[in-house]
C-alpha cells in the first residue's frame, strides 16, 4: 500500500494583529491509498487548517504537500486532484440538485450525455434520485449534505477532504450519515481525509486517527490503539474519559510492570513500558474499566459524591480515600440497581485495560 | 519562528488566469487613477521643468486667494458634517425605531438629493432666500430681517440638503444591525428607555455616526455645483480652482488650489478607512427596519415627525420649485405658463443630452464590472499589492471631482495618450471616478455570499473566470443591477469632474446647464434640471423592475 | 468572406462618425441665445455644412486654446472682445485670413493688420440697474463709477471676474486707462469690499439684475438690452460720465483647425451686410457700414469713450490680473 498523500513539516503561521499564530507545526503525515485519516482535535488545534491545506485554501508558510507523488504545495485548488464537504456544504443556491452536481464536470467540458448518466448514477449511490431539480434551499440538512457529497463524488477526485461535515446535523443523523459515508467510502476505495472534533465519530468510522493538539500531532494510530494506548495525557483524555492516578514503579516483568498506588496497593499492568523503577507515573483507567464493588473488596475505597443518569449507563463520581477523583461509569445501571450520593464503595480495575503515562 | 516564504509569486504564477486579471487591474487603476494624480502634483510642483512650488509657499506666506477659500472649505465642510449628520441620524431614529406614519414616503424624499442634479438646490434656494427670493420678500423684509443666503449659510443649507441623506442610509443600517438583545437586556435589568438609548445605542452607533461625519466632510469639501451658484464672497477652493484653471489657464495655481483640496478629502479618508474599516457603510436598497428598541411614546415619537415632516418639506419645496421654474417664462420675473424652455432643451439641448446617454451607458456596465472584480479581488484572494490596489482604487472616492478632471487634461493631453477632445476621456472619467463605488457596492454584494461557495467552486476545478462567470455574477446580479443604475445616475449628474474635458463634439447635459446658469438664464437651467431629473428617476425604475426579474428568475431554478 | 468585410467596414465607419468632413466646429464667447442666432442662420444659407460648437467665456476659450494648442479641435472662434484675440495671436494660435474680402475693406482700427483676426461688432460698458429698486429706493441709475460706492448700491453689486470674462476684464482695463493703474487697483480693491459677488461670465449681472438679487451690474450696454430689457426684466440702461470703455468683437481662423476652409465660409458670410444685419436682434453695433441697425441703437456718437488701447490691454491681460487677485484676495 503506497502513501497518497505526503505531508511533509507542513507549517502555517498566521500573522495577525497581535503575536503571530502557529496554526500548524511541522506537520508530517502519510495518508495511504484508500485510507480514511481522521485528523481529530480540539477547535484551535489545527486540523482544519491542515485540511484547507491539502485543499489549497491556505498556502503553508513552510513544508511541502504531495499526492501521488507529485508536489502540489504551490497549486491553486481548481488544480489540484483533491475535492472537498465543507461543513455547510457550499451549495450554488442558483443551481438545482443537478445542476450542483453536474458542475465540476461541466467545467471539466464533459459531454451533456455523459454528465446525465454520471449525475444520476451518483445520486442513487447517496440515495437522491427523484430530487434533482429542487433548489438547495428546498432540502433538507442531510439531503444538503447529500447533495455536496454527490457533487464531489461525481468528479472522481484522487482525494476526498471532508471538513466536520456532520456538525451541522443532528445527533441521530450524524450516526447515520456516518455511516452512510464510511460505507461509500470503503466501497469506492477513495483515499480521504477527515476532520472532526467528535471522538466517537472518529472512533467509529476512521482507518487511523490523528490527534492533534496545538498545530502538533500528538498520536497517529488505529482507532482501538489511540484509545487503549494513548501517547500522552492529552490524548488520554480526549478520546473518550480518563482518569489519572498517581503511582510508583515497584517492578518491571515478563509480565508487564507493576505499580503501586497511594494508598499501597499494587497493580500489574500487562505491557511493557521504558520507565525506571522507583519512578513517579501516572496511572490511566478508563470510567468503563472499573468494577464498583463492596468497600472491602476493592482495590480502591471512595465514596460516591455525584451521581448522573445517561439512559445507558450511570455516570458516578468517586472522592477516593487516597484525596484523587475517579469517575466511573457502569453500563445498564438502571436495572442493577442505581447507587445514590453518600454510598461508601470499593473499586475494582480490568487490569487489561490500564496504561501508563510519565508523570 | 519560521521564516515566510518569498511570497506568493510563485504561487500566483501556477494560476494565470489570476495573475493576468490582477496585472490587467493593476495597470488600469495605475494609468487612470494614479497617473493623473501625479500629474496634479506634479504641475503644482514644477514650472517649466523647474522645481517652483511657488503657490504653496505663497499660502504658506498667507496670500488671501489661496489661505482664504482654503479656510472657508474647511469651515463649510465641518459645519456640513456635523448639521448633516445630527439630521441624518434624527431622521434614520425616525424611521427605524419609531412607528411614525409615511415612512416609505420619508425614504423615498431622502433619496431624491442623492441622484439630483447638481447646482438645483442652490437654485431655488437663491430663488427662495436670495436678495429678491420668495421667503426673503414675503417674510424676512416684513419683519425688517437683513440676512443674506448668499456665502456660508447659504451653502451650508444647500449642502447639508445634499448630502444628509448619505448620513441618513448609513446610520439607517447601523441603527438596523445593532444587536436587539444588546437593548433588551439592558432594558431588562432596569434601565429606562432613555438611558439605554444614551447608555447602549448610542455609544454603539459612535462607528457610523463618526463614518457619516467623514463621509460628510469629504463630499462638502468637493461640491462645486452648489458654491458655483451660491458662494457669493465666500469663495471655497473647488470653484477657485476651477477658474483659476479655465478662467486663467494658470495651471500651477489651480493645482496648488486642488492640492489644498486633496489633503484634507485624503485625510479624512484615511481615517475612514482605518476606524470604520472596509464594512459596507451604505446600503442604499435597505430593507424595511424591524428589530431594535422602538419608542413609541408620544412625546418621542411626534417631534421626530414633525422634524422629519419638514425637512422632507424642504426638500420638496426646492425641488418643486425646480419643477415649477421649468414651466416658467422668465422664471423669479415672468411666470406665465410655457413649454419654451423644454422646446427649447430638446432642440439645442438635445445632442448634449444623447451624448450624455451614450457615454454614461457605455461607461456603467464597464465600471460596474470593474468595480465587481476589482471587489473580488481584493475580499477574496490574497496576492501581494493587495492592500495597496484596495487603497488606490478606492481612492477617487477622496479625490474631489474637479481634481480628477484636472488630473486627465494634464495628464492625457499629449501623445502617447492624447485623449482630450475625444469621447473616450469622458468615459474614463465616469468609470475611474465613480468606481469606488461601484468597488464599495461589490464588497457589499459579495459580503452577503457566503466565501464557502467560492472556495466550493475552485474545488470543483473551476478558474478565476469560471468561478466568477457561473457562480459569483449570477448570485450578485441583482445587487449589481441596483448598483450600475446609480452609478448611470451619477455619470449623468456628474459636473465638477467633467468639465474640463468636454469638447466641441462631446458635450454634456450637466455642463450646458452650467452654462444656463452661468447666464443667469434659469428657466432654461431649470428645464435641463427637471429632464435630468427624469432620466435619472426613470433609470432607477427600470433598475427596479430588472432587480425584481432577477431575482423572481433564480428562485425557482428550472 | 467580402460580406464580414463590407459589414465590418461599414460598422468601422458608422462607429468612428459618419462624414467627420462637412463639419464645422466653432468656439463662441457669444451668449448662447446669440449664437444660436447666427449660426442658424448661416446653416439656413449653407446647408450642407454642418455646425458643431461650445460656448465658452473668453477667458475659458482662451484657455481651451491653449490646451488644444497641440491638437485643436475647433476651427473658428466667434466672438469675444479683441484684447483676448490679441493674445492668442501673440501666442501664435491663430491662422491668418488676408485673402478675406470682409477683412481687407474695414478700417486699420478694427482689425489685426496681419490678417489674424478680423472686428465684427463693437460694444460699450454700460451699467445695469433694477427698476424696482430704483423707484423703491427713490434714486437715479449710476452715472459715474464712483457712484457704484454709494451706501444704495454698495454691497448689491456684481460685476464678471476680469479673469474670465472679456466684459469683465474690459470693464477693468477701461479703469486702467482711466485712472492709471494705481488708482485702479484702489478702486477694484474698494470695489471687492462693495461687491455682491462676481460672476465666470461677462453678461450674468444683467439677468441678475433683472431677478433683483442685486441692485447694480456692469456689462456690455448690448447684453443689458437684449438680454435684460428686451426680455422683459426691470431693467434700466446708463453710462459712466466719466467715460466707458468699448471691445472690438472679433472672429478669428484657429491654427491647425480641422476644417479651415469650412471656417473661411463662415468667415466670409459673418462680415457681409447680410449676416451682420442679424446683430440688431441682439442689440450690437455691427462694423459693417451696410448692416441695418437696431431701432433706438446706442451707438459709438451717444457715448463717452474713453481711449482704450486694445494691444496695450491684450499684453497686460496676465500681469493685471494677477496683480487684480492680488489686491482683492478673489
Amino acid at each position: 500500500m503506497s502513501a497518497e498523500l505526503v505531508l511533509q513539516k507542513l507549517t502555517k503561521v498566521f500573522k495577525g494583529r497581535g503575536k503571530p499564530v502557529i496554526a500548524v507545526d511541522h506537520v508530517d503525515l502519510e495518508v495511504q491509498k484508500g485510507e480514511l485519516l481522521t485528523l481529530l482535535g480540539p477547535s484551535g488545534c489545527g486540523k482544519t487548517t491542515t485540511l484547507r491545506l491539502v485543499g489549497g485554501f491556505e498556502f503553508p508558510t513552510e513544508g511541502e504537500i504531495y499526492l501521488g507523488g507529485q508536489p502540489i504545495t504551490h497549486l491553486p485548488p481548481q488544480r489540484r486532484p483533491t475535492a472537498t464537504v465543507f461543513q455547510s456544504y457550499g451549495l450554488f443556491p442558483h443551481m438545482s440538485v443537478f445542476e450542483n452536481i453536474a458542475f465540476g464536470l461541466k467545467i471539466r467540458h464533459i459531454p451533456r450525455a455523459e454528465i446525465r448518466r454520471r449525475v444520476e448514477e451518483v445520486l442513487n449511490l447517496v440515495g437522491l434520485a427523484g430530487l434533482e431539480d429542487r433548489p438547495p434551499t428546498k432540502l433538507s440538512g442531510g439531503q444538503q449534505q447529500r447533495v455536496a457529497l454527490a457533487r464531489v463524488l461525481v468528479i472522481k477526485p484522487k482525494v476526498l477532504l471532508f471538513d466536520e461535515p456532520l456538525s451541522n446535523l443532528d445527533a441521530k443523523l450524524r450516526v447515520e450519515t456516518r455511516e452512510h459515508i464510511r460505507r461509500i467510502q470503503k466501497d469506492l476505495g477513495i483515499t480521504s481525509l477527515y476532520v472532526t472534533h467528535d471522538q466517537a465519530e472518529a472512533m467509529a468510522i476512521s482507518d487511523r486517527i490523528v490527534v492533534m493538539n496545538q498545530g502538533r500531532i500528538q498520536q497517529i494510530g488505529a482507532p482501538h490503539e489511540v484509545y487503549l494506548r494513548p501517547a500522552n495525557a492529552f490524548v488520554a483524555d480526549f478520546i473518550g474519559r480518563a482518569n489519572f492516578l498517581r503511582a510508583r514503579v515497584v517492578a518491571q516483568n515478563v509480565v508487564g510492570i507493576e505499580v503501586e498506588l497511594t494508598n499501597g496497593e499494587r497493580v500489574v499492568v500487562e505491557h511493557h513500558f521504558d520507565f525506571a523503577v522507583g519512578e513517579n507515573v501516572r496511572l490511566v483507567v478508563r470510567p468503563e474499566a472499573i468494577d464498583l464493588v463492596a468497600p472491602e473488596e476493592g482495590l480502591l475505597r471512595g465514596q460516591i459524591v455525584l451521581v448522573q443518569l445517561t439512559g445507558a449507563s450511570a455516570h458516578y463520581r468517586i472522592a477516593l480515600d487516597s484525596g484523587e477523583t475517579v469517575e466511573v461509569e457502569i453500563l445498564g445501571a438502571l436495572e442493577r440497581g442505581v447507587l445514590s450520593p453518600g454510598t461508601l464503595v470499593g473499586l475494582r480495575l480490568h487490569s487489561r485495560s490500564l496504561w501508563i503515562l510519565r508523570e | 519562528m519560521p521564516r515566510p516564504p518569498f511570497f506568493s509569486v510563485t504561487r500566483l504564477l501556477h494560476d494565470p488566469a489570476l495573475f493576468l486579471v490582477i496585472f490587467v487591474v493593476f495597470g488600469l487603476v495605475g494609468l487612470f487613477v494614479v497617473y493623473p494624480l501625479s500629474r496634479v502634483f506634479y504641475v503644482s510642483l514644477f514650472y517649466r521643468g523647474a522645481f517652483n512650488p511657488r503657490y504653496f509657499l505663497y499660502f504658506f506666506e498667507g496670500r488671501p486667494y489661496l489661505l482664504r477659500p482654503f479656510l472657508n472649505s474647511l469651515t463649510v465642510g465641518v459645519l456640513v458634517a456635523l448639521i448633516g449628520t445630527t439630521v441624518g441620524f434624527i431622521f434614520a431614529y425616525a424611521v427605524t425605531r419609531t412607528d411614525i406614519p409615511g415612512k416609505k414616503v420619508f425614504r423615498w424624499m431622502a433619496m431624491f438629493p442623492i441622484i439630483s442634479p447638481p447646482f438645483l438646490l442652490a437654485l431655488s434656494a437663491v430663488l427662495l432666500l436670495g436678495e429678491n427670493g420668495l421667503i426673503t420678500r414675503w417674510i424676512f423684509t416684513r419683519f425688517g430681517l437683513r440676512w443674506s443666503v448668499y456665502g456660508l449659510p447659504g451653502l451650508v443649507l444647500t449642502e447639508t440638503l445634499a448630502y444628509f441623506p448619505l448620513a441618513f442610509f448609513t446610520l439607517e443600517g447601523v441603527l438596523m444591525s445593532v444587536d436587539p438583545a444588546l437593548e433588551e437586556s439592558a432594558m431588562d435589568l432596569g434601565a429606562s428607555k432613555l438611558r439605554t438609548f444614551l447608555r447602549v445605542t448610542l455609544p454603539l452607533t459612535i462607528p457610523g455616526l463618526a463614518a457619516s461625519f467623514l463621509l460628510l466632510f469629504i463630499r462638502s469639501l468637493e461640491d462645486f455645483g452648489n458654491p458655483v451658484v451660491i458662494q457669493g464672497r465666500y469663495p471655497v477652493l473647488t470653484v477657485q480652482a476651477y477658474l483659476a484653471i479655465t478662467g486663467m489657464y494658470n495651471l500651477p495655481l489651480g493645482a496648488t488650489l486642488a492640492i489644498l483640496l486633496l489633503v484634507p478629502t485624503v485625510l479624512a479618508f484615511i481615517i475612514l478607512q482605518l476606524w470604520v474599516g472596509r464594512r459596507s457603510y451604505i446600503t442604499v436598497t435597505g430593507r424595511p427596519s424591524t428589530a431594535g428598541l422602538h419608542t413609541t411614546e408620544p412625546y418621542v415619537k411626534w417631534p421626530l415627525f414633525v422634524i422629519v415632516l419638514f425637512l422632507s418639506g424642504i426638500i420638496i419645496l426646492f425641488y418643486g420649485l425646480v419643477f415649477y421654474g421649468a414651466f416658467t417664462e422668465l422664471w423669479g420675473v415672468n411666470h406665465t405658463f410655457t413649454l419654451d424652455n423644454f422646446r427649447y432643451v430638446f432642440s439645442t439641448g438635445s445632442s448634449y443630452l444623447i451624448n450624455t446617454l451614450k457615454l454614461a451607458g457605455v461607461a456603467t456596465p464597464i465600471g460596474g464590472l470593474l468595480g465587481i472584480v476589482i471587489a473580488y479581488l481584493v475580499t477574496r484572494k490574497t496576492f501581494p499589492g493587495r492592500r495597496v490596489l484596495d487603497f488606490l482604487a478606492m481612492l477617487n472616492f477622496a479625490v474631489p471631482g474637479i481634481i480628477v478632471g484636472m488630473g486627465y487634461v494634464f495628464a492625457f493631453n499629449t501623445p502617447p495618450l492624447q485623449l482630450t477632445g475625444t469621447a473616450a476621456i469622458i468615459v474614463l472619467i465616469f468609470i475611474f471616478q465613480r468606481m469606488p463605488v461601484a468597488i464599495r457596492d461589490g464588497v457589499a454584494m459579495l459580503q452577503q455570499i457566503d466565501p464557502v461557495i467560492d472556495d466550493a467552486s475552485a474545488d470543483l476545478g473551476a478558474g478565476f473566470w469560471q468561478t466568477f462567470r457561473r457562480v459569483t455574477l449570477p448570485l450578485v446580479s441583482p445587487a449589481l443591477v441596483a448598483g450600475m443604475a446609480y452609478m448611470f445616475s451619477a455619470c449623468v449628474t456628474s459636473i465638477s469632474a467633467v468639465i474640463m474635458v468636454v469638447s466641441a463634439k462631446w458635450q454634456l447635459v450637466t455642463v450646458a446647464l452650467l452654462h444656463e446658469v452661468d447666464n443667469a438664464d434659469l428657466s432654461q437651467a431649470a428645464a435641463y434640471g427637471v429632464i435630468i431629473i427624469v432620466v435619472v428617476w426613470g433609470a432607477i425604475l427600470i433598475m427596479d423592475v430588472m432587480v425584481r426579474w432577477l431575482l423572481g428568475r433564480w428562485r425557482h431554478v428550472r | 468572406m467580402h460580406k464580414l468585410w463590407m459589414a465590418t467596414l461599414v460598422m468601422l465607419t458608422v462607429i468612428t462618425g459618419v462624414s467627420s468632413t462637412n463639419v464645422l466646429h466653432i468656439y463662441t464667447a457669444l451668449d448662447v441665445d446669440e449664437a444660436k442666432i447666427y449660426i442658424e442662420a448661416f446653416q439656413q444659407k449653407y446647408p450642407h455644412i454642418k455646425v458643431e460648437w461650445v460656448r465658452l467665456s473668453a477667458g475659458e476659450l482662451l484657455a481651451r486654446l491653449r490646451a488644444e494648442a497641440a491638437n485643436p479641435q475647433a476651427s473658428l472662434w466667434l466672438g469675444g472682445p479683441s484684447d483676448t484675440f490679441i493674445v492668442a495671436k501673440e501666442e501664435g494660435l491663430l491662422a491668418p485670413y488676408k485673402e478675406s474680402l470682409g477683412w481687407q475693406y474695414l478700417p486699420a482700427k478694427f482689425k489685426d493688420p496681419d490678417g489674424y483676426w478680423v472686428g465684427i461688432y463693437t460694444g460699450f460698458i454700460a451699467f445695469a440697474s433694477n427698476k424696482d429698486y430704483l423707484a423703491q429706493k427713490g434714486i437715479e441709475p449710476p452715472t459715474s463709477w464712483f457712484d457704484l460706492f454709494r451706501p444704495e448700491f454698495c454691497g448689491k453689486i456684481s460685476v464678471a471676474f476680469p479673469y474670465t470674462s472679456g466684459t469683465g476684464y474690459t470693464r477693468f482695463a477701461t479703469l486702467v486707462f482711466l485712472l492709471g493703474e494705481d488708482k485702479a487697483l484702489e478702486y477694484e480693491k474698494k470695489l471687492s469690499e462693495c461687491i455682491h459677488h462676481y460672476t465666470k461670465a461677462g453678461s450674468a449681472p444683467v439677468t441678475e439684475v433683472g431677478l433683483g438679487e442685486v441692485a447694480v451690474g456692469v456689462a456690455f450696454a448690448h447684453d443689458v438690452i437684449a438680454k435684460g430689457v428686451a426680455k422683459g426684466y426691470p431693467v434700466v440702461l446708463s453710462f459712466p460720465k466719466e467715460g466707458t470703455g468699448y471691445e472690438i468683437g472679433a472672429m478669428a481662423l484657429i491654427k491647425g483647425g480641422p476644417e479651415l476652409d469650412l471656417a473661411k465660409v463662415f468667415y466670409d458670410w459673418m462680415l457681409s451686410a447680410e449676416a451682420q444685419s442679424l446683430f440688431k436682434k441682439w442689440y450690437r453695433v455691427p462694423l459693417n457700414p451696410e448692416a441695418e441697425l437696431a431701432e433706438g441703437l446706442v451707438t459709438a456718437e451717444m457715448v463717452n469713450l474713453v481711449e482704450y488701447d486694445a494691444l496695450w490691454a491684450a499684453q497686460n491681460r496676465d500681469r493685471l490680473c494677477e496683480l487684480w487677485q492680488r489686491v482683492t484676495g478673489y
